[in-house]
């Protein structure tokens, strides 16, 4: 993971009550309840959600509507789901895709 | 036994809303299936949580969401948020709809559809614009109204409204605009001015499109005609390479947003066999509609930015008048109150959608954007190159669906969607066939992701 390119328009406080758990890649974070998976790895500096298939490239989220299958993860065990169009919900599993598995 | 409804909405933006209160008061039974958690569609997504900061930043117009759907809220239909529809079909009474949720298929049926499930941003394939850190402009707002994030710095690129809905928006919250790069050709104020007059029956937004056009220009460092732009950086971006009059620029920076206008999401009415036509003003294609949203299907209709694109205040009109024929379909008497309130809001529907012709020609996507060239990704889901498009294009293919089988592009999980639009283009261009004549990808169900479990699942039922 790298530094977010995003930061929270409120200031977020991780001890928010707002906020809850999630495990991303096994580790865990605490982030807004509101947010979406897609927002929630934009918000924790992971920039890709997988590794494109064909290419090997890293790939992230486009489009943030459902449109461009772009941020295809892993959430608790269900593959390519769009981060998109989930909101976060309490220790929830979400593993980004990496080299050499299927998206 | 199988609830049947008089009246389906797929969607529940300001068309699906305006459609369900007044269908729902006439005494319809009505149910709204929307995929967002919440209601609103794109434009008034999360106005009902919004904090204070949010709804400052984004302005009063987000806020004319609240009274729509607190009056949706509190109509008498069903509504069910979180559902994904995957398949649409005739059903001896009507229609069946299948939708996910909760991780279940779930099947529907209702006499009558209409299709309000909006439109989505033109796909803007630019060199490198499959890197991580180049999103749309649309998703920049979306992460702003859902989940309060801000990019702490950003490049903006292309052409329309809404990207300079968003510099506005942007600036007013702080955040550092690197550059705004507009990609709206020279020719196209020319090509709009015809159309200064319809412009002018709606002054009050015209000031307003105006002025937003011009403050960017003063506030925000701010290139115009740009072209040829290309996102650098290996894994992640680092720079925006573009070109001004000839000269090269190179901006650097970690995330570009960009946009060049929306275009009609048809791939549900598609499903139905409605009949689809090729807007020239509005460079997409359209699901043809009669005065209130009736498709060639019957039983269908399509409003709001589903249909021709308008805005939102178009499509929560759209969404009533179609409503309004509805309810006239069930009802043996209609009062000459309820006839006049038809005429006068189609009359106005008729009219806004006059005055939108500047701001569609205005914003006509350039060509060097519909079709690109060289290793430029055209279809990112199977990673297929402008290059290799326009060879096969060249070579010889019926039309984009041909193209399909013969590239792969348009095979991927998004089926087209991302692509659909420059294959027509890079064919229209490659056989020097006017876009009208190339027809769009076709869509075969399921509409969105389903696995094989739940389709089991789906067909035990």
């Amino acid at each position: 993971m790298t530094a977010s390119l995003f930061s929270r328009l409120d200031q977020h406080q991780p001890s928010n009550p707002d906020s809850c758990s999630i495990r991303l890649n096994g580790i865990e974070h605490q982030v807004p309840r509101s947010m979406s998976v897609a927002a929630a790895l934009l918000y924790l500096g992971q920039r890709a959600t997988r590794t494109h298939p064909v290419s090997g490239q890293p790939r992230a989220a486009l489009c943030h509507m459902g449109v461009c299958f772009e941020c295809l993860v892993t959430i608790d065990g269900q593959q390519s789901q769009r981060g998109c169009m989930r909101p976060v919900t309490a220790n929830m599993s979400i593993i980004t895709t990496s080299k050499g598995q299927s998206e | 036994m199988t609830q049947i409804y008089d009246y389906l909405m797929v969607g529940a933006g300001p068309a699906g809303m305006a459609a369900a209160i007044e269908a729902s008061h006439a005494g319809l039974k009505v149910l709204v299936l929307d995929q967002a958690a919440t209601a609103g569609g794109q434009i008034y997504r999360n106005v009902s949580h919004a904090s204070a900061a949010q709804q400052q930043v984004l302005g009063p117009d987000y806020g004319l969401g609240k009274p729509l759907l607190k009056a949706f809220m509190a109509a008498p239909c069903d509504y069910q948020p979180l559902a994904q529809v995957w398949n649409i079909e005739p059903h001896a009474q009507g229609f069946t709809v299948a939708a996910l949720i909760d991780g279940r298929s779930v099947s529907f049926v209702a006499s009558d559809l209409l299709i309000v499930n909006g439109a989505m941003e033109r796909p803007m394939a630019v060199a490198g614009w499959e890197k991580p850190g180049v999103m749309t402009a649309g998703a920049g707002q979306i992460l702003l109204k859902a989940s309060a994030l801000l990019p702490k710095q950003v490049v903006l690129a292309g052409s329309g409204p809404l990207l300079l809905l968003l510099a506005h928006q942007y600036r007013a919250a702080g955040v550092t605009i690197t550059a705004l790069l507009d990609t709206t050709p020279r020719s196209n104020y020319w090509r709009a001015m015809p159309w200064l007059l319809a412009g002018l029956s709606m002054p009050k937004q015209l000031f307003k499109g105006v002025w937003l056009s011009l403050v960017q220009r003063i506030r925000v460092p701010y290139f115009s005609n740009v072209t040829d732009i290309n996102i650098v950086g290996n894994a992640e971006v680092k720079a925006v390479r573009f070109m001004v009059a000839g000269k090269e620029y190179e901006v650097p920076t970690n995330l570009v947003l960009l946009h060049q206008g929306i275009v009609a999401q048809t791939q549900m009415a598609q499903t139905l066999a409605c009949k689809q036509e090729w807007s020239d003003a509005k460079q997409c294609w359209q699901t043809q509609v009669a005065e209130a949203g009736q498709t060639s299907v019957p039983g269908v209709q399509v409003a709001g930015d589903a249909g021709a694109i308008g805005g939102a205040q178009l499509a929560q009109l759209e969404g009533r008048l179609a409503a309004m024929a509805r309810v006239k379909q069930s009802c043996t008497h209609s009062s000459w109150a309820r006839k006049m309130a038809y005429l006068a809001l189609s009359w106005r529907i008729r009219q806004l959608h006059w005055a939108r012709g500047l701001v569609d020609r205005l914003y006509q996507p350039a060509p060097w954007l519909s079709t690109p060239t060289g290793t430029t990704v055209v279809c990112r889901c199977e990673q297929i190159s402008a290059a290799e498009i326009t060879d096969i294009a060249k070579a010889g293919c019926a039309g984009v669906n041909q193209l399909k089988a013969f590239s792969r592009a348009g095979m991927g999980p998004c089926q087209g969607r991302q692509c659909g639009l420059n294959l027509g283009y890079l064919v229209a261009q490659a056989q020097g066939r006017p876009m009208a004549q190339v027809e769009p990808l076709s869509v075969r169900p399921p509409l969105s992701p389903i696995n094989l479990g739940q389709l089991a699942q789906a067909i035990d039922l």
